[in-house]
């Protein structure tokens, strides 16, 4: 069985990170990532079923996302390292086809995998979140039958999508409707993601959004807050021209360049401009709200910029590199992060609370919350669902390479936006 | 490359000299080539004056703007000013002369002689060419009734301006005393104009009795006023009276400010310059007072500071 | 006695012209047969400028003299003209300097106490201290700087007074103090025919308010030209403000010219026709063109920014606008006017450094399309050098760069307007009001150094006649994305160029070049 795997190796993830953290280093991202990265293709025995409430899964398509290209760019925070477990198979964003019969999911179904490796899963009783169908705080991930790993692509006994087997439970497993194609398939996984982060925190009606970054998850949370919020104005952040016309067809109200974002924004929002001796501009005034999808600390770092006093930021990219909280303190902001996607289908604190900044004062007290009820795990996927079928996401996925070729779609995936790519995928069947 | 390019772009068209044949449409519009006459009499002198610019501007100015903080204002007056025109200034120390010379525009700087007292400078022959030869000096009579008579008309009618101290004398004290009615005279007569010239500060840097300016590059001040014409029938001791007035409101602009200093009534104007009445100690301490920061280097303010 | 303008038909004997283009120049072997405009050589200056000053004010024509109109315990108000004028700046003395010296001798006189310098900078940004000083001179800066020398405020909300409204129903409202005078004296520059008469205190002090009467796409389209008073609505409308602001208050105008001397003498030649250049000149070219080119840009613009004019002040006339203006506008035609016989297909410009509004700034590509179909192509009485529907070919590089300090509201012009539409009369519609009232525009321009906020949709107005008139316009030198963001064709030669106009003019199409700084006007008959 053909598998990409990354392994355990400090000093190749340490190389990688001292390196892709200078200047030219950065530039040549694609080239360590392919080169340095302790990502290498191997040949192993086919997995066997663990357990009743699994199924092997054949992946049709396996999409690279922003997290793997900062896990083999040395990007990523140490912080995960504890959350993983290696050697594994990388690859979460997956649609694939039953290979086992479960209860209600005949063999060579097609389905979509959300990747969350939580209570269920794991054979162990539900925690807290896993109680309320908020399974991707799950507490356990770490725990129970399988090893450490907070998703499936990153924990070594379930495989992942860069393969031509993993495994999966019924729990993680949605059924792609048959006018679903493959292509549009892929994209659920973040689709969904997005969906969640747009529900992190209610969104009045009519409020200002930026979006920073125009990459798959840029896009696809403007695609959620059209469809899942009745937001005002979206303003997105995009450093390539197809993604601006990609983030205006999916109902962007204006899209900015990086480099003219402060002032355009200004221009757009009101507010005043401030010019430090130091550092990039910010506005005093800006958008009610800011979705950080770039996974960059100058992404971080420019929707703290340009967010108003009191305004929250949510993280939907996964963070890198450090970051001047300064805005955070001054302008009393509210940073929130999101991660993955579950169960609930209703936006949080959206039940009484009508404003941005009530809905941040009821996140994150660790207590019961209201709103907070057992919930079927389909949730946000199968919003994803639905929505990846009516929203124009073609050609999203136009670049498409065997696993023998993953070189070439890693170095691709590192400047996808330069090349005119949103999301590069692995098609494991292919030779 | 670039250089190549450009070089035949620009000889394009024209001979080995650079010369361009005028286009036929322009013919009617050719410059008729310019009369040129090569002077003779400047030859004579031609050496002398080189030698005294670059004295002046060598030596002297170089010691003067290196030993104190010179502050010149008002040489813009002099632009559209024909020549010949007399200095007037008041005389306070040896640092007077060299200090005017030195920021007089160079085109007075080339042509303007220098009234010295004939009793002191012409007294001795090393001195009277020393004298002559950098400041271009001509004698003046102090004691006797031919003064400036004899060269100072000659000068003015050569077309040579003329640099005089009307107090005929070093000030002892620091302060302004009686100002004599030949520059005066001479003005009304001619009818070309006085420039007065007000010097602060260099009685404190320099001086009777030193050779040297004083340590610490003390500041000094040089303020050009506007040339002022003899009026038509104007009597020269009218005319001395502008002078004066002229002369003293320079003076006063140091501590009053411009416009202030235009509003003094002659009379206060010249009572300001007089110094302090009573004991020498007192007028010399008053003198040598420090000037009131002068405006060679204005503080930098990127914001105006609001309405008062 | 100097030489009159003319006009100058290629032939083969004629060398290479000069065209300026942005920070530098260049030689351009124009087609043969092309027509190039030159302007009078350089008048003579007055010999005694201060005389002349003092002749005019207590001469003045349909005035009293100005000692008569001063007496103790008036509001005196001077007023001069703002950095924009002249172009170079000017050598120091400035001519303002010496006028404004003048008035407050015999201010002084009279015992005036009461006396206020107003900048006339209209919506244009203030001028620093130092940039004050330059114009009104040590002395007068000394006297009565910070407290009783400013900038006009157009938006200081305690600081107008309206005026009142003209027949046509525009308003008239201007800097609060000047109005409340009891004498203005404006000192202006007229360094172009479009400046000084009622444009002095009727723009020079106006607000937005009153600005938007005349400055708009309608009026331009309608001021053929703006240098060219007497068929210009833009005029016609100053002219009835100013009969309003008459009824209020008196005007006590000193208008001066200039001559053509815009560059110092070691830059003889860019003031000299080209087939006199002597061997010097020649050297001087190529020193000074390989220098430039191998300067680096930002050093290249701060050389040529400190270019001072070595001006010669050509006439100095004071008293009633009105009466002071035909004098002043005679002086200018003197200086620029050349008569140039019938239209052509192309009209060649080269677009120098500097603009009204880049002084100590950057030349952006605002300013650049401003100064070309703005300025330059309206340097014409009667008709413009081109056809209707002919091609106009500018020469500059066009950076794609802006000062941010000085025009902040033109960059999201640039980015956020532009990128929408080209057409003036929709970005009038749609987005001038925004611009206007934007409350960070106002701060900027009220406390930083910041054009107001609407100064770029002037600058595209400025451009409108052009627009209308021209079937195209190409950019020699320019940068391709930003001239194509303006809606304009940007070419690497003259070659080039005139290949590209081939489609709306023809294969053989006859060229005028506006052989231009110095200025010229181009009497097309």
């Amino acid at each position: 069985m053909l598998a990409l795997e990354y392994r355990r190796s400090p000093a190749r993830f340490l190389t990688v990170r001292g390196a892709s953290s200078t200047r030219f280093g950065a530039r040549m991202s694609g080239a360590l990532a392919t080169n340095v990265a302790p990502l290498r293709l191997v040949n192993h025995a086919e997995p066997a079923r663990p357990a009743t409430g699994w199924t092997r899964l054949k992946p049709l398509l396996s999409g690279i996302c922003g997290s793997d290209l900062s896990l083999l760019t040395g990007r990523s925070s140490p912080y995960l390292g504890a959350l993983v477990s290696m050697p594994f198979v990388p690859g979460h964003e997956v649609v694939a086809e039953t290979l086992d019969d479960l209860p209600g999911l005949a063999r060579g179904t097609r389905v979509v995998v959300d990747p969350v490796l939580s209570c269920v899963a794991r054979a162990v009783p539900p925690c807290r979140w896993c109680q309320v169908g908020r399974h991707s705080r799950c507490d356990r991930i770490t725990g129970g039958r399988l090893a450490a790993g907070l998703q499936t692509g990153f924990c070594t006994d379930t495989g992942g999508g860069w393969s031509r087997r993993m495994l999966a439970h019924a729990s993680q497993l949605h059924p792609v409707p048959d006018g679903l194609d493959d292509h549009r398939a892929v994209l659920t996984e973040p689709l969904a993601c997005a969906i969640h982060s747009v529900r992190r925190v209610a969104i009045p009606d009519g409020a200002a959004a930026l979006v920073v970054g125009a990459g798959t998850v840029g896009l696809l949370t403007v695609l959620a807050l059209r469809a899942a919020t009745r937001v005002g104005p979206i303003y997105v952040i995009a450093k390539h021209g197809h993604q601006r016309e990609r983030a205006r067809a999916l109902g962007a109200t204006e899209v900015f360049e990086p480099s003219r974002a402060a002032r355009a924004l200004r221009r757009a929002c009101g507010g005043t401009l401030e010019h430090p001796v130091l550092g990039p501009e910010f506005l005093l005034g800006g958008a009610d709200l800011a979705y950080e999808c770039s996974g960059a600390a100058s992404g971080l770092d420019t929707a703290l910029r340009l967010v108003r006093a009191g305004g929250t930021v949510v993280l939907s990219g996964m963070p890198s590199g450090r970051v001047d909280l300064t805005p955070v303190w001054f302008r009393e902001l509210r940073l929130v992060g999101s991660y993955a996607s579950d169960g609930r289908g209703v936006p949080e604190g959206a039940d009484g609370a009508s404003t941005a900044d009530a809905a941040g004062a009821a996140d994150g007290s660790g207590v019961a919350e209201p709103g907070d009820e057992p919930a079927d795990r389909a949730g946000q996927f199968a919003e994803a669902l639905t929505l990846a079928a009516a929203a124009p996401l073609d050609g999203y996925v136009n670049a498409v390479y065997s696993l023998s070729r993953w070189r070439e779609a890693i170095g691709h995936a590192a400047r996808a936006g330069e090349l005119g790519t949103i999301k590069v995928a692995f098609d494991p069947r292919r030779n | 490359m670039g250089l190549i390019r450009e070089f035949k772009n620009l000889r394009g068209r024209r001979d080995w000299r650079g010369r361009s044949t005028t286009p036929r449409s322009a013919e009617p519009y050719e410059l008729a080539p310019e009369p040129t006459q090569f002077p003779t009499a400047w030859a004579r002198t031609r050496a002398a004056r080189v030698v005294r610019f670059g004295l002046q501007r060598g030596v002297l100015k170089s010691v003067a703007w290196t030993q104190t903080r010179p502050v010149v204002r008002g040489t813009e007056y002099l632009d559209g000013v024909p020549g010949p025109v007399i200095f007037v200034a008041n005389h306070a120390s040896h640092l007077d002369a060299p200090l005017i010379l030195g920021s007089v525009p160079r085109r007075f700087a080339h042509r303007v002689a220098v009234g010295a007292a004939a009793d002191y400078f012409f007294d001795a022959r090393w001195r009277a060419v020393v004298t002559s030869l950098v400041f271009n000096a001509f004698p003046i009579e102090r004691h006797s009734d031919r003064r400036q008579r004899s060269l100072a008309p000659t000068l003015l009618g050569e077309g040579w301006s003329l640099l005089l101290f009307p107090e005929s004398s070093r000030s002892q004290d620091g302060w302004m005393s009686g100002m004599r009615l030949g520059a005066a005279h001479l003005c009304c007569s001619r009818n070309i104009p006085a420039v007065p010239i007000a010097l602060r500060g260099t009685f404190a840097a320099m001086p009777r009795g030193r050779n040297w300016p004083m340590p610490g590059r003390p500041g000094v001040v040089v303020r050009y006023g506007r040339p002022l014409w003899p009026a038509e029938g104007e009597s020269p001791r009218d005319f001395h009276q502008r002078i004066v007035t002229a002369v003293a409101r320079l003076w006063s602009e140091e501590e009053l400010g411009w416009y202030r200093s235009l509003r003094l009534t002659p009379r206060a104007a010249t009572t300001r310059t007089v110094g302090p009445q009573g004991a020498s100690w007192r007028r010399v301490w008053a003198a040598t007072r420090e000037l009131p920061v002068t405006d060679s280097r204005p503080t930098r303010r990127v914001w105006p500071a609001g309405p008062r | 006695m100097s030489r009159p303008g003319f006009v100058l038909e290629v032939d083969e004997r004629t060398p290479s012209l000069l065209v300026h283009e942005g920070d530098g120049f260049r030689l351009e072997r124009f087609p043969l047969g092309t027509r190039v405009v030159y302007p009078p050589d350089s008048l003579p200056a007055l010999p005694d400028v201060d005389a002349a000053i003092r002749r005019a004010l207590l001469h003045p024509v349909d005035a009293e003299p100005l000692p008569a109109l001063l007496r103790a315990g008036m509001r005196l108000t001077i007023v001069f003209d703002d950095i924009s004028i002249p172009l170079p700046q000017m050598r120091p003395p400035d001519i303002r300097q010496r006028v404004i010296e003048q008035v407050l001798e015999f201010a002084a006189e009279a015992g005036v106490d009461d006396v206020e310098l107003v900048a006339a900078n209209s919506l244009h940004r203030r001028m620093t201290p130092a940039e004050l000083k330059r114009i009104v001179g040590e002395r007068v800066f000394r006297a009565f700087f910070p407290a009783h020398l400013r900038n006009h405020d157009a938006e200081d909300p305690d600081g107008l007074t309206h005026l009142g409204t003209t027949r046509h129903g525009e308003d008239v409202e201007i800097n609060r103090r000047a109005a409340e005078s009891d004498l203005i004296v404006y000192v202006n520059v007229n360094l172009t025919a479009m400046s000084g008469g009622s444009k002095s205190v009727t723009v020079g002090l106006a607000s937005y308010r009153s600005l938007r009467h005349h400055h708009n796409v309608h009026t331009l389209r309608h001021s053929r030209s703006f240098n060219d008073p007497a068929n210009s609505a833009m005029h016609h409308s100053y002219d009835r403000m100013a009969d309003v602001l008459n009824d209020h208050v008196k005007v006590f105008t000193v208008e001066t010219t200039v001559n053509s001397d815009a560059f110092p003498t070691q830059l003889g030649f860019l003031n000299r026709r080209e087939w006199e250049w002597r061997l010097a000149d020649q050297a001087a070219y190529l020193a000074v063109k390989r220098a430039n080119d191998l300067t680096p840009p930002k050093l290249r613009r701060q050389l040529w920014q400190r270019n001072n004019a070595p001006y010669g002040v050509t006439g100095v006339h004071a008293g009633a606008p009105a009466s002071v203006h035909p004098l002043t506008l005679a002086n200018v035609h003197r200086q620029q006017l050349t008569e140039v016989p019938g239209q052509s297909d192309i009209g060649v410009w080269g677009l120098p450094y500097i603009c009204p509004y880049n002084v100590n700034s950057i030349m952006n590509p605002i300013l650049v399309m401003s100064l070309g179909l703005g300025y330059f192509f309206n340097l014409y009485r009667n008709q413009p050098i081109v056809r209707p529907g002919g091609v106009a070919i500018f020469y500059h590089p066009m950076p794609n760069e802006f000062h941010p300090v000085h025009h902040p509201s033109y960059i999201d012009f640039f980015e956020e307007v532009l990128s929408e539409t080209t057409d003036p009369v929709a970005i009038e519609t749609k987005y001038e009001q925004q611009y206007a009232t934007d409350p960070w525009y106002v701060h900027l321009y009220r406390k930083s150094y910041a054009y107001h906020g609407v100064h770029p949709f002037y600058m595209w107005y400025w451009g409108a006649h052009a627009m209308e008139h021209l079937g195209d316009v190409i950019f020699v030198g320019a940068d391709r994305r930003t001239a194509a963001r303006m809606g304009f064709r940007a070419a690497s030669t003259l070659n080039d160029a005139l290949e590209m106009a081939r489609d709306t003019v023809g294969s053989s199409p006859s060229i005028t070049y506006l052989h231009a700084p110095p200025l010229t006007l181009a009497d097309v008959r």
